[in-house]
């Protein structure tokens, strides 16, 4: 067996440096050596550790081909969960070293304290964490991040984003798409109920606000991929933040919109907002964008004269549309961010 | 981007300066060229409120932007590459205000306005690519290759020493006070700095005026902090944690300080100051608050370590900020001109967002056997025993004082600082001020005769006091400054260490030793001017330049 030195940039030029035995995963070795990288699944499907390997030869093992595209690939892109070194290796990750946790993952417990239906098979989960083992109450996160959460005595850990912001009183809420026979979402419908505790473990994920970008900020959401949408913007209003703003919000029927009154309330706090509601297939009476948030992508990167800085999240299909649409309209690469939202396996 | 305006530049190539795509402070490249952009639009700003002043015209809001907009360029004050983008706008808008004013003040004269170019009619690109490359055209560098590094190392020397400058006077503007003749010095600067200026001679005088004018600030200054809080006592500060909830205020604001002290009145929160907020504790309106319990960590340097040790809320006023760290980029806050990307800035005085974080943090919940460190010798308590010292001096049992003082940083050559004032001999004084003083405050310099080895003064900010106590020494031996057993053996980071260096110079004082390398604008023509006229001196090691001191050898 041999060692290999891998060395990670990010995209701020900041360096890590570890060893890899060439039968262990990357994401595994950082892991081992204090560095934990934005991941998810660990097992190749969901595509949060995405990373770039620019020089070294390495194996990926079994993985999901959407969370990780062909073109993608041949360019060096690779899943850091199951990337195996052949030789030393040198990797550009796509985030800032502030994204790169230096200890581990905290795990803590919560307590259900709303479930509400908030548009058709779509609920609100707010959470309240207990105090953790030093008597800390806050809930520290960075909008875009997500969390997993766990069902205790039921194996059952889903991950989802937050759309609220960091706070002192402990509270998480998630935006939740019922998956027709999903484990989480059965048990959400069936069993879940005010009071209940949860095992929360996080925050994860380096999807989020490009801070010191000053270009304006298009969001393009599909579904539930509305929430760390929300987040951003929430954030963005908290602290006043002056860059232009567009939300491109999709859903397939009318019916399916949900969070109308806290976008509307957005905007009165962020004046520059411009919220367009984008339906697939509507009825007559709808008399908004008819279309997908893509097409409405595309429409107005055709008339823009500044490339705005892109986030996008939803499910792979939409994320993949809309980085052809911004990639054929000219937004360069470190200008499209990304959160794909994969069904668990 | 091209920077070099603080002593830890990148110094790695032939000619020195941050010039990638991020300087060693952190400052990312469009941060720093939005910073240049800014200063050019705060040029335009003076050229009008000078003549409108000439005219009895005055318009404070737009001398307060002056001093703040500059204040947010100094190292380690604002990161937040959006924060500078608003700010240029709002400085061409206020330009355009004061024009106005000026204009018309003109007309009601009988005078013709004068058509003023440059900043003054500049106007800012509506997006950032063309603010951008506005910017190119107006960093401290630019005309290089027609005027040489000479003539832009005194345009830095003049530029560095003013954003000092502002720095002092935007403290004791946050306390109140503020002066017409100080702004019509920084506005007559910021309009030499508008007109390119290439003679030699005219650079040196305005960097002696702004050295003057700096002496007037910096008395200002130290009217606001006395006329706010008392003179400074000596004071023991209490050097390790109490148990409970817990907020750390680091920075030089001390109003800032006193509206927290005021809004956690006894809420069982304890507060606790961190590098340059140590003086705080020897103010009497400010120890009154029982809760003001004590000093943790060091030097502004240390501060990723130590805030993320740290179990409670960070405020960060007015300087000194560096990259927060993820393990508390959601517990640190910022305060007056000092911002970073991403984390929460309070700019009302309202802390509730501090308070409430501290409250849901766990704070200090292990004791520690106390220890102690003793502050508070600004220039009343020193006077208060005058006579002692003085007697001291005469029987000869206090043979030398050195001033051991300045900014401290990161750099391993700094060490020189703590070897200097532990190797002085025992008959020998130490004052100390600035943050540079965490290397040796504390050891045990023992006293003579009950007056401490060791005299802390205060703040960077107090450097007054020392040039006080100086000239007080002086007229007691009826002899000049630079004729007293006393040696500068100054520390310095940043600009407004730039700006005390020039108070120091145009008041005269020679053989000034300026470590730990010398400012890398100062070109070896420029250091030779320095050298000539005021007998500068770089440091070589600790004992030497003790040596040295001690048998006058100094040039």
């Amino acid at each position: 067996m041999n060692t290999h030195a891998i060395e990670l940039t990010t995209r701020d030029g900041s360096q890590f440096r570890f060893n890899c035995a060439d039968d262990q995963n990357l994401l595994a070795a950082a892991a081992d050596a204090h560095i934990v990288l934005p991941a998810q699944c660990g097992y190749g499907n969901c595509g949060t550790c995405y990373a770039d390997v620019t020089q070294g030869d390495y194996t990926l093992g079994k993985y999901n081909p959407t969370a990780l595209n062909a073109e993608a690939k041949e360019k060096g892109g690779t899943l850091l969960c199951c990337t195996f070194p052949h030789s030393d290796l040198h990797i550009s990750l796509p985030f800032d070293h502030d994204r790169v946790l230096i200890g581990e993952i905290k795990i803590r417990s919560a307590e259900i304290i709303a479930i509400k239906t908030v548009g058709e098979n779509t609920l609100r989960l707010e959470l309240c964490l207990a105090p953790d083992e030093n008597g800390g109450n806050g809930a520290e996160f960075e909008p875009g991040q997500f969390m997993e959460l766990e069902v205790p005595g039921h194996d059952i850990k889903r991950a989802y984003s937050l759309s609220n912001t960091g706070n002192w009183e402990g509270k998480l809420e998630f935006l939740i798409r019922l998956q027709p026979r999903g484990l989480f979402s059965t048990w959400l419908k069936e069993q879940a109920t005010v009071g209940q505790m949860l095992l929360v473990h996080g925050p994860k994920g380096s999807f989020g606000l490009y801070e010191s970008g000053l270009k304006p900020r298009w969001f393009v959401a599909g579904g539930t991929g509305l929430a760390p949408m929300l987040s951003m913007l929430r954030r963005m209003a908290e602290f006043q933040e002056p860059h232009p703003a567009r939300l491109y919000f999709g859903v397939n029927r009318a019916e399916e919109l949900f969070c109308q009154a806290e976008l509307n309330a957005l905007q009165t706090e962020l004046p520059q907002l411009q919220v367009i509601y984008c339906v697939w297939k509507p009825e007559d009476n709808w008399d908004g964008f008819c279309g997908t948030p893509v097409d409405a992508l595309t429409q107005d990167l055709m008339s823009t004269t500044v490339m705005p800085d892109i986030y996008l999240c939803g499910p792979p299909k939409l994320i993949d549309a809309a980085e052809t649409t911004a990639r054929a309209h000219g937004v360069p690469d470190n200008q499209i961010l990304s959160e794909r939202f994969l069904p668990a396996s | 981007m091209f920077c070099y305006q603080c002593e830890q530049t990148d110094r790695s190539n032939i000619e020195s300066g941050c010039a990638t795509a991020k300087g060693m402070c952190g400052k990312d490249a469009t941060t720093s060229d939005l910073q240049d952009l800014l200063i050019h639009a705060i040029e335009g700003i003076a050229q009008y409120t000078k003549r409108a002043r000439a005219l009895n015209v005055q318009d404070n809001a737009a001398d307060e932007f002056i001093l703040y907009g500059m204040f947010t360029t100094l190292t380690n004050v604002n990161f937040n590459a959006t924060r500078f983008s608003t700010l240029i706008q709002d400085a061409a808008k206020i330009r355009d205000r004061v024009k106005t004013s000026y204009i018309t003040a003109a007309l009601a004269a009988g005078q013709a306005p004068e058509e003023l170019t440059g900043s003054a009619v500049w106007q800012p690109a509506s997006d950032l690519d063309g603010l951008l490359k506005q910017a190119a055209d107006v960093g401290i560098n630019a005309g290089l290759e027609n005027v040489g590094p000479d003539i832009i190392g005194l345009r830095s020397l003049v530029l560095y020493g003013l954003k000092g400058v502002c720095a002092y006077a935007h403290h004791a503007y946050a306390l109140g006070k503020e002066s017409p003749t100080v702004y019509a010095g920084i506005e007559d600067a910021l309009d030499f700095l508008s007109t390119a200026p290439t003679d030699v001679d005219a650079l040196l005088n305005q960097s002696m005026a702004l050295g003057t004018l700096n002496l007037e600030v910096m008395a200002l200054l130290d009217e606001a902090n006395t006329g706010s809080f008392g003179a400074q006592q000596p004071t023991q500060v209490l050097i390790t944690p109490t148990l409970g909830k817990a907020i750390l205020v680091s920075g030089h604001d001390l109003g800032d300080l006193a509206a927290l002290l005021e809004q956690t009145k006894d809420s069982g929160i304890n507060i606790y100051t961190h590098g340059e907020m140590l003086p705080a504790h020897a103010y009497p309106k400010l120890k009154a608050y029982p809760h003001l319990v004590g000093n943790y960590g060091g030097a502004w340097q240390d501060q990723q370590k130590e805030f993320a040790e740290f179990p409670g809320a960070i405020l960060m006023t007015s300087n000194c900020i560096i990259e927060p760290l993820p393990q508390y980029r959601q517990r640190i806050f910022t305060a007056g001109p000092v911002g970073w990307p991403g984390v929460r800035h309070i700019g009302d005085k309202n802390f509730a967002p501090l308070i409430q974080a501290a409250n849901a943090l766990p704070g200090f919940k292990t004791e520690v056997s106390p220890k102690t460190i003793t502050i508070g010798f600004g220039r009343d308590a020193v006077m208060g025993v005058a006579d002692k010292v003085i007697d001291a001096v005469k029987s000869g049992a206090i043979k030398h004082f050195f001033l051991v003082g300045g900014c401290d940083g990161a750099a391993s050559g700094r060490n020189y600082y703590t070897d200097f004032a532990e190797q002085a001999p025992q008959d020998t004084v130490i004052m100390t001020l600035g943050c540079a003083k965490y290397r040796f405050n504390q050891h045990d310099f023992g006293d003579i005769g009950g007056i401490p080895r060791l005299l802390d003064l205060g703040q960077c900010n107090d450097s007054y006091s020392a040039i006080k106590i100086a000239t007080a020494l002086a007229g007691a031996f009826e002899c000049g400054v630079n004729e007293l057993p006393l040696s500068l053996i100054i520390s310095w980071f940043e600009q407004k260490a730039a700006a005390v260096l020039l108070t120091l110079l145009a008041l005269g004082i020679r053989n000034i030793r300026l470590g730990p390398t010398l400012p890398a604008f100062l070109t070896p023509n420029l250091v030779q001017v320095l050298v000539d006229k005021f007998g500068l001196l770089p440091n070589t090691t600790a004992q030497a330049d003790i040596e040295a001191s001690l048998s006058r050898k100094a040039a």
